[in-house]
């Protein structure tokens, strides 16, 4: 049986235009998503040093990362943020980036700047340190273990999915509050900016290759439920990646 | 049929025998035959195959339902998928619609015995769904006294454990193999729902009331702890793993964290 | 053979010269919506330095907003005139009013506000279809992402407000599905109706679900959302200013439905043909008008869970905060005192559909019409006894959680009475293996799988396995698309001659039927494996261990996408070069194919009088 005004090839072709055009379209709305998708501010790669660390009995090459915690839009351009690609919303985020690149099998020390004021945290659980070579943490030249949870800015929290077929890596970081002569630690100035801010360090292990997710368990998304929303909620401010690569 | 039977009305033992002997009900009766034997081989295979590990009765008595499940319903799965494949394969093609059928309207015999028989399984269904539901509850009143007690705590997007008589928390399940074990759950935002797979429970963490569930981890093995409700953004990552270990590697992971054995 | 040219309506083309409604079209509804949206939004807005209270200020301002584009946009097409002329104690003329229904006006008439409830009927058609584009689009990009672990094709609140939005569009694209296009053109027809008992209000339900879609769309540009299509209390709480789009969507919708739902119950209570007595009503009538029954009641719960959402949202109300003495209990009976009925409001027309479909192609009488009335009435009274199924595992009553499986399970005796229907009608037949029948054995399988692991989800020990799972994604899939939009894509075969005038290019059915049939049961039966195995749903990202199940997903879900994408070529293709269709090329017995096409204006010439049900095929046996 034929169609009425049409000769079939000339159907089979319009058909077939019309398949490639509905695989055009839909094609070209996952590439937006895709490109939405990216990371706001690139990624964040950790510097190999020279030389070897023995932890347990076994050497681990060297990296190392550097990280802050910025109060709403404080964040200077000298850590490296891009001037077009700055965040849209004057949220409180990590910068310089929210993805960052850690090779694997290595010592890894990273270094956060915390210059944020904080409150009493939702779970008392974190702030303890964990994950880390050693249990320990070092605030403003001090090691601790853990701060009390009532002195809390934010956490670097980094987890993963277990089960996923790569090693699982659990590492939660406290980042203390900075208090006009607070808690027995000296929050320093930044020369240049003048900001004033704890410097908190810790090292931990990378394991094999792996995809990995980072948030901070302080609720900081203010004026929303549980402060847990706006920068907490939102992709590139209060949370990122971590690829072990 | 021999011939003085002609007159007589044929007993009901008689006209089963040519219903039987009717080349459309064998057909049926063959795929019927067919479908049923692949649904039952399926839920012997599939559910065994597919899904995890048990290190709990309760999980144990979850794989056993999906397949004994699967087998009430193989027969019915068995009748459908007959009688759709006899008149699939009996059916008329091209332009010409075929003539009319026999005007039946309806077959009380039918329509009985089918009633009866959703009903029957159904009923089946309930009450073992039942059986097994109240012995689940059982169980649990009965392991109460002797539990271990974790508190689960569901943050957005990580889990963490506090054992509160050992003095321990921790961002992983540990779990000693035969004791009783209360889950006590509660979320400090959203609605989350903690799974511990492999343990065949799950309960969700609400902000306003702490919920809890008990089971008996009853093998050694790895436990993954999964979030079952949407919770925001990590949602998908917020999963972390475990272990059930031996009672005295239980109790050195407790002295190793910083607490005490109870 | 009647052709397009024999019956084109000799009428003069009303033209109330002086009349304000000549001049009103979407277009001035548009305008008309947009300025009112604007003007709001920038009347509302405000800062302030509490971070809680502008966040209540912008919820304010987005969603009064939203709304006044809704107000706005019937206030430009005109809907409120005849009310307003109420008001002043007049009414339309009669002329106003003909010229209302649209008769004459070509195409442009589906761009107006009109009342001709077969002009009602192509408006949710293409509806419908975009919603399903939409929707269906949303599925491919989320089957993309999963295609591999890792979620490295879009990040997690992408994904997640996909999975939301995805499952808000579908939900409303598949209410709709069939009551829309065919319970407003065909229906009253094949009840021997002039037109429905209140054709404005018919308009006015096509344009104010019209107006809650671009609201919808807006959620993507308002960040998105991350709470799903259940929207749980407190998550929407917190969420960002896409929430408020989905909000606004859910309130405008159930305004919608509510109009639609008591028109159409009014129609067929009040309007049938001389003669037909209940027990000749078409059953595709019956399930439509029980589906949007169960409607009416359900949906404004809906409504009201949203309205509190919204209240938490704006001034802090804290129906849902517990912090605030809320619970996110009351949100979850609220939500699914709607929600389970609500998918028997899906199921149930796409499921009469068929059974409209059956006998015409079997030839013969429908099985046990009385267990086909006793089925749906059956399953919807059971629908609104289950709702807490839902939350066996939310921590509240679990001595109820008993009670709530038994009624649940109770659902499979209705459901089975329907598969005896069919299979009753099927036995002794030779079906006619059109595109319409095909429907028919596509639902037969994909129901009898959606049902049976219904029954696992129901029992509560096993749902403490496959709660939240892949499962239950699956399984749902297989209800509401297998079976319920199988039977819309059969119902847009079967009476697409008496919708177009033109016959649905077959074998471009044939190919778009099995690309979607086959492309399903792959797509699903990996998800069906992914959920047994302890996947999530309404994950962006898993367990390598899911890695083979997520990939054959994905394939089949390409599959299905392209079988649609052939399903819409061959609709727009037929629409415009199809075969031209004779009045009744199924031979079928119902009062729609006694009319013409175009279809007239009061769609019979003589109101028709019935003297029996229209199944009555068949030879007398031998
Ligand atoms: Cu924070
Ligand atoms: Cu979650
Ligand atoms: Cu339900």
């Amino acid at each position: 049986m034929s169609d009425s005004t049409m000769t079939g090839t000339k159907r089979t072709a319009s058909a077939i235009i019309a398949v490639a055009l509905g695989i055009a379209v839909v094609g070209s709305l996952g590439l937006t998503l895709h490109k939405i998708s990216a990371d706001p501010h690139g990624k964040l790669y950790a510097t190999k040093e020279s030389g070897t660390i023995n932890v347990a009995g076994k050497d681990y090459p060297k990296a190392t990362i550097k990280l802050g915690v910025y109060a709403d839009n404080a964040q200077p351009k000298d850590v490296g943020v891009i001037e077009a690609k700055v965040n849209k919303q004057d949220w409180v985020h990590f910068g310089p980036s929210t993805h960052l690149v850690l090779p694997a099998n290595t010592y890894i020390t990273m270094t956060i700047r915390a210059y944020d004021g904080g409150e009493r945290l939702n779970t008392a659980y974190f702030a303890k340190v964990v994950g880390t070579v050693g249990g320990t943490m070092n605030v403003d030249g001090k090691d601790v273990t853990s701060i009390p949870d009532d002195k809390v800015e934010h956490t670097f929290t980094l987890h993963g999915i277990p089960s996923q077929g790569q090693d699982s890596l659990f590492v939660n970081i406290p980042l203390m509050k900075v208090e006009e002569g607070d808690n027995g630690f000296l929050p320093t100035q930044d020369p240049g900016t003048g900001m004033k801010g704890h410097t908190v360090t810790f090292s931990f292990l990378t394991k094999g290759k792996g995809e990995y997710v980072f948030n901070c368990e302080y609720p900081c998304g203010d004026g929303t439920y549980a402060k847990f929303g706006a920068a907490m909620s939102t992709y590139g401010y209060m949370s990122g990646k971590v690829t072990v690569a | 049929m021999s011939e003085h039977n002609v007159d007589l009305k044929p007993t009901p033992g008689d006209r089963f025998t040519t219903f039987l002997k009717r080349k459309d009900i064998r057909e049926t009766l063959a795929w019927a035959a067919f479908y049923t034997a692949g649904f039952v081989v399926l839920g012997g295979v599939f559910y065994t195959k597919w899904m995890p590990t048990s290190l709990s009765t309760d999980m144990k008595s979850i794989e056993r339902l999906m397949v004994i499940f699967t087998w009430i319903s193989a027969p019915v799965c068995g009748l459908v998928l007959s009688i759709a494949t006899y008149t699939f394969r009996h059916g008329t093609r091209g332009d010409v619609p075929p003539e009319d059928g026999p005007p039946i309207r309806t077959n009380f015999l039918g329509v009985a015995s089918f009633g009866a028989m959703a009903g029957i399984l159904t009923l089946t269904a309930v009450v073992y769904g039942l059986i097994e539901m109240n012995s689940a509850s059982e169980a649990a009143a009965k392991d109460a006294p002797s539990a271990l007690i974790v508190e689960v705590t569901g943050s957005q997007w990580v889990w963490s454990f506090n054992y509160p008589a050992q003095g321990v928390s921790s961002n992983e399940l540990m779990l000693p193999k035969g004791q009783p074990v209360i889950f006590k759950i509660h979320s400090v935002d959203v609605n989350h729902s903690f799974w511990p797979v492999q343990l065949g429970i799950k309960a969700d963490a609400n902000h306003f009331q702490t919920t809890s569930v008990t089971t008996t981890p009853n093998k050694l093995g790895r436990l993954d702890v999964k979030c079952a409700e949407l919770c925001g953004l990590y949602h998908a990552y917020m999963e972390t793993e475990g272990a059930v270990v031996e009672p005295a590697d239980f109790n050195n992971w407790v002295t190793q964290n910083g607490g005490h054995s109870a | 053979m009647t052709t397009l040219s024999s019956h084109v309506s000799s009428r003069p083309i009303p033209n109330p010269k002086n009349s304000l409604i000549t001049k009103l079209n979407a277009g001035t509804g548009l305008i008309v919506g947009v300025v009112f949206a604007v003007a709001t939004y920038n009347l509302l807005k405000g800062e302030n330095e509490d971070p809680g209270i502008a966040y209540n200020i912008h919820n304010r301002a987005l969603l009064a907003a939203m709304f006044m584009w809704s107000i706005g946009f019937l206030v430009g097409i005109g809907a409120f005139i005849g009310p307003w002329r109420w008001l002043i104690g007049k009414d339309l003329t009669a002329e106003e009013q003909l010229y209302l229904a649209g008769d004459g006006q070509g195409i442009k008439r589906y761009f107006k506000y009109c009342t001709d409830h077969k002009v009602v009927g192509i408006q949710y058609l293409w509806g419908v279809i975009t919603l399903l584009g939409v929707g269906g689009a949303m599925a491919m990009m989320i089957r993309t992402n999963l295609a591999a672990p890792g979620g490295h094709f879009i990040t997690a609140s992408v994904y997640n407000s996909l999975v939301g939005l995805h499952g808000i569009t579908m939900i409303i694209a598949m209410i709709i599905v069939a009551t829309g296009p065919f319970g407003n053109y065909i229906m009253p027809i094949m009840i021997g109706a002039a037109d429905m008992a209140f054709p404005r209000l018919n308009a006015l339900s096509w344009w104010v679900l019209f107006t809650a879609i671009p609201v919808l769309c807006s959620a993507w540009f308002l960040g998105g959302i991350p709470t799903g299509w259940t929207a749980y209390a407190p998550l929407s709480i917190q969420a960002g200013p896409g929430m408020n789009a989905f909000i606004a969507t859910i309130i405008i919708f159930a305004v919608s439905t509510a109009v639609a739902g008591s028109n159409i119950t009014a129609t067929v209570i009040a309007m049938r043909a001389k003669g037909m007595t209940w027990n000749r009503v078409p059953i595709f009538v019956i399930g439509a008008t029980i589906s949007v029954a169960l409607a009416v009641p359900a949906f404004p719960t809906f409504m009201v869970s949203m309205i509190m959402t919204a209240l938490d949202r704006t001034y802090m109300t804290g129906f849902f905060d517990a912090n605030i003495g809320g619970s996110g209990w009351l949100y979850a009976h609220l939500f699914w005192i709607m929600g389970h009925p609500e998918v028997y409001v899906i199921l149930i027309p796409g499921v009469a559909v068929l059974m409209e479909i059956v006998p015409v192609f079997v030839r013969m009488p429908l099985f046990s019409y009385i267990g086909a009335v006793v089925g749906f009435a059956g399953i919807a009274g059971l629908s609104i006894l289950v709702w807490a199924h839902h939350m066996y595992m939310s921590g509240w009553m679990p001595m109820l959680n008993g009670p709530f499986m038994v009624t649940t399970e109770m659902i499979s005796i209705p459901t089975g009475l329907i598969f005896l229907v069919m299979l009753g009608t099927l036995w002794h037949g030779k079906p006619w293996l059109k595109l319409p029948m095909l429907g028919v054995y596509a639902f037969l399988w994909n129901m009898l799988v959606g049902g049976i692991t219904g029954i696992y989800l129901s029992d509560v020990p096993a749902d403490n396995y496959l709660h939240g799972s892949m499962y239950v994604t699956a399984h749902f899939h297989y209800t509401l698309m297998g079976a319920a939009l199988t039977g819309a894509v059969a119902g847009l075969a079967y009476w697409f001659p008496k919708m177009t005038g033109r016959m649905l290019n077959e074998r471009a059915g044939y190919v778009s039927f099995w690309l979607i049939q086959i492309g399903f049961q792959v797509l699903y039966l990996g998800m069906f494996t992914a959920g047994a195995e302890g996947q999530p749903r309404r994950v962006v990202n898993y367990a390598s261990q899911f890695a083979t199940a997520n990939r054959i997903s994905t394939v089949g879900a390409y599959l299905v996408g392209t079988g649609f994408v052939v399903l819409l070529w061959a609709v727009v293709h037929s629409w415009r070069h199809g075969k031209i269709a004779p009045m009744n090329p199924w031979g079928a017995k119902s009062l729609e194919w006694t009319v013409p096409y175009p279809v007239p204006l009061v769609n019979f010439d003589t109101p028709p009088v019935v003297t029996s049900d229209p199944y009555g095929y068949g030879k007398a046996v031998k």
